[in-house]
């Protein structure tokens, strides 16, 4: 049967041709559209690691970042201005913790760091943070304990990583007490040792929408002069704190700190700024392509409307030799999937070179998988729906006024 | 001749509505699609108000500071632009203004956020605002540190509803300005330009950015009439040499260039680091790359359409092609109608293209955007149409061209 399709397709090869091509660019479209929503949606349902609701993020500018002074140290008074600006914040009873770091969540700042140890790279995302940043996200721990004051005189860098980084690190043993592997400086000193004092669930620092990775959190002690104080203050405030509290809160650290700029957002506000900018691509390539589909879909409806009304003298002998309606409308619907699946047979073959050559790091491969069954699932659909109204129109050509056509 | 084609292409796209319905479809949806692009091109790199004298106009926007093993990339800083970047031969005029970055404002109980720029005097005279209330402030009230701003019309709607602002007094991150003038919305695209309070370069908190050869600065450059960006590229590079760097362990070379926003664009899209030269045509290719390729499936769908239309005109190919006409001819006019249905198309996508454009700037997803289609926009919009109906009109032209004579007449189908 199919082999006969095969034959009746390869007879009309070229204008075959064209059509299997334009299948083949709409199975590639669609499954571009397709992995971006099923990879949004894989990661959006992972767990975020934190709480967002009722937490603000105080961006502060201290005028610091000066280049020419970048090995130095930190001048006292700076380290002061800090203290008093996070002693100042506390104070009031609406908040319940606040934390500094370097990268807040939702926000637009980076840190990656790692190592290579040859066979193995070890890769994750970093964040400097004081004592109270665990409380004041409402991290979830789940081994160990977050940084505190009894820290303070430790001999190495007091660490919290994620679970995704003891995993890779540790495999199934205790991370907790271990230190992190590290590498070697170009001249030959080693870093002080990272050790684990903690492990949380994560930390999706990017939010929702972003690829999982390692990452680890190093204790920022507010009286090292080798940093620069944190840039991000984050605020949880008790339940029901309303906006207006904004601006005491603002007046009162430009009072303690009258150089520096402040500049308040809470969590919720950015995390939509983030949802605005992930979603908007998404949606407009979603939209595009979503019109660009219904195109094709009209395109070859037309396509094979033509065939059939050119067809008719075929499809009249055939009806005369005894083919009930149904044997018609099964060869053009047959012939159709056949060319659907060379189609998507070629498209396959592409999009398999991906995870073939490595270049798909962020997408898992299930999501990719499943990506292409639904993509292959939405052409055959499609093509379907178009083969629909020109079968039956075949069907409805009589023998006779068909043969007499001849 | 043309008046022919034209009326016979009438004629055919009346025959078969459906199907001509389904090919306008097809172009109209692609012409929308390229034409707001183009649109959206159109409004971050043409040359509108207040950056009227953009051809003569260029600016820094990245300084890197280099070291075999380290980088620090940033925007350049008020020390690399004040002592290397002043009197550069062919050079009429440089401002030194600072990034936007966020001020709070708060009123009654509304706080307003806004993005508030530093800046000198001469960053009046090399950009034309068109001043609503008031005037630009001058190179004295720079140079006694006068609290004074100019802001755009949406700020004034927000902190004085819409009311005179001229002379009031309003308070940004703490600091308290009286508002000299009133201007126009820039959009945020437009980078150079853009801000919602300016106010003087010397009104900032501390002057620790005078030391600076990395920061949130940016220089723009009045070029002379006939100066040529490569001269002055070639003195402040050869200036930059010279400069003294804070970290010479780490750093031994800082570069920066003056660009035009297109070129700013290529640069920060493609520049590896340290390279000192733009890639414009390869922000040029990538722009057709991507274009040729979202044209791609609306070519084939049209090709697909149009070859299996051919049967319909077999008799007329046949008639032509038996009384003489030959190939060329007949291509020639097929691609005539094709680029007739296209400018049809591009007809309606006009219409279709202003509906989308109005949505997007009524969604207020780019801040204070106004897009709009113009002449030149509709040049873009023709010129695009016709390199469609053309590049999807050949293949089925040719195919109908080589159809046998004999058999066409008879109306056979292969």
């Amino acid at each position: 049967m199919i082999r006969h399709y095969l034959k009746l397709i390869w007879n009309r090869k070229r204008s075959n041709l064209l059509i299997m091509v334009e299948i083949f660019l709409s199975f590639l479209v669609t499954f571009a559209v397709v992995t971006l929503a099923i990879n949004g949606a894989d990661n959006y349902r992972r767990p975020l690691g934190y709480t967002w609701q009722d937490v603000w993020n105080v961006q502060v500018d201290t005028r610091a970042g000066n280049l020419a002074e970048r090995d130095a140290k930190t001048p006292p008074e700076l380290l002061e201005t800090a203290r008093q600006v996070m002693a100042a914040i506390r104070e009031f009873p609406e908040v319940v913790a606040v934390g500094g770091a370097s990268c807040p969540p939702y926000g637009f700042s980076e840190w990656n760091s790692g190592a290579d140890f040859g066979k193995w790279q070890l890769e994750y995302g970093l964040n400097l943070v004081t004592d109270g940043f665990g409380e004041a996200l409402g991290l979830e721990l789940t081994a160990g304990r977050f940084f505190n004051a009894g820290d303070d005189g430790a001999a190495w860098v007091p660490v919290v990583v994620n679970e995704r980084l003891a995993r890779e690190v540790f495999g199934g043993r205790n991370a907790v007490g271990n230190n992190v592997p590290q590498e070697k400086n170009r001249d030959g000193s080693i870093d002080p040792e990272m050790r684990i004092v903690g492990v949380v669930r994560d930390f999706r620092q990017d939010g929702e929408f972003a690829t999982p990775k390692n990452y680890l959190f190093q204790r920022h002690r507010l009286d090292d002069d080798e940093r620069r104080p944190a840039d991000n203050l984050l605020v949880r405030l008790r339940p029901g704190t309303t906006a207006v509290f904004e601006e005491r809160l603002v007046k009162r650290l430009q009072a303690v700190a009258p150089d520096w700029s402040f500049e308040v957002k809470s969590l919720v506000q950015m995390r939509e700024t983030r949802f605005t900018m992930v979603l908007g691509p998404i949606i407009a390539a979603g939209v595009i392509a979503g019109f660009l589909l219904l195109m094709v879909g009209m395109g070859l409806t037309g396509v094979l409307w033509q065939t059939v009304t050119q067809r008719t003298r075929e499809i009249g002998l055939r009806r005369a030799k005894g083919a009930t309606a149904r044997d018609i409308r099964t060869q053009i619907v047959g012939e159709l999937v056949v060319m659907t699946t060379v189609a998507v047979a070629a498209g396959l073959a592409i999009a398999v070179q991906f995870p073939l050559l490595k270049l798909t790091g962020l997408i898992s491969n299930n999501v990719y998988l499943l990506s292409l069954v639904v993509s292959a699932g939405c052409i055959y659909l499609l093509t379907m729906a178009c083969a629909w109204y020109p079968s039956r129109l075949a069907t409805t050509v009589s023998p006779a006024e068909a043969l007499h056509y001849e | 001749m043309l008046q022919h084609y034209l009326k016979t292409a009438w004629k055919v796209f009346l025959r078969r509505k459906f199907f001509t319905l389904i090919s306008l479809f097809g172009i109209t949806f692609t012409l929308v699609v390229l034409m707001v692009a183009t649109a959206l091109l159109d409004h971050a790199f043409a040359p509108y108000p207040p950056e009227v004298n953009q051809d003569r106009t260029r600016t820094v926007l990245r300084a890197q500071m280099l070291g075999e093993h380290s980088t620090w990339g940033s925007g350049p800083g008020y020390k690399l632009l004040d002592r290397y970047a002043r009197n550069l031969p062919g050079v009429e005029r440089l401002s030194i203004s600072s990034n936007p970055g966020a001020a709070q404002s708060f009123l009654g109980a509304r706080k307003i956020t806004l993005q508030l720029r530093r800046t000198d005097a001469e960053f009046w005279s090399i950009l034309s605002f068109k001043f609503l209330e008031g005037g630009p402030f001058n190179a004295q009230d720079v140079a006694e540190a006068r609290f004074v701003a100019v802001i755009n019309e949406a700020t004034r709607d927000r902190l004085f509803g819409g009311r005179s602002a001229l002379n009031q007094v309003f308070e940004a991150d703490g600091q308290r300005f009286r508002v000299v003038g009133v201007v126009p919305d820039v959009p945020v695209l437009r980078r150079i330009p853009f801000a919602d309070v300016w106010v003087p370069l010397t009104t900032a908190k501390t002057d620790s950015y005078r030391n600076d050869l990395l920061g949130p600065f940016m220089g723009i450059a009045l070029l002379q009439r006939g100066a040529s960006s490569d001269e002055v590229n070639a003195e402040f590079m050869a200036r930059l040499k010279k400069v003294e760097l804070p970290d010479p362990k780490n750093y031994d070379k800082i570069i920066a260039r003056f660009e035009t926003t297109f070129e700013n664009m290529a640069t920060s899209l493609f520049a590896l680091r340290g390279e000192e030269e733009t890639h414009v045509e390869r922000l040029w290719a990538a722009i057709l790359i991507v274009g040729l390729l979202f044209m791609l499936l609306p070519t084939v769908n049209l090709v697909n359409l149009n070859v299996s239309r051919m049967m319909e005109r077999a008799s007329e190919i046949g008639v032509r092609k038996a009384f003489g006409a030959s190939s060329r001819a007949l291509v020639g006019q097929f691609v005539v109608e094709n680029v007739a249905m296209a400018l049809i198309g591009a007809t309606v996508g006009f219409v279709l293209s202003f509906v989308a454009l109005q949505g997007i700037t009524a969604s207020g997803l780019i801040p204070y955007a106004k897009l709009h289609l113009n002449l030149r926009i509709f040049l873009y919009g023709v010129a695009i149409a016709v390199f469609f109906g053309v590049f999807s009109g050949v293949y089925p032209a040719w195919r109908m061209s080589r159809l046998n004579p004999v058999q066409a007449l008879k109306g056979a189908s292969r």
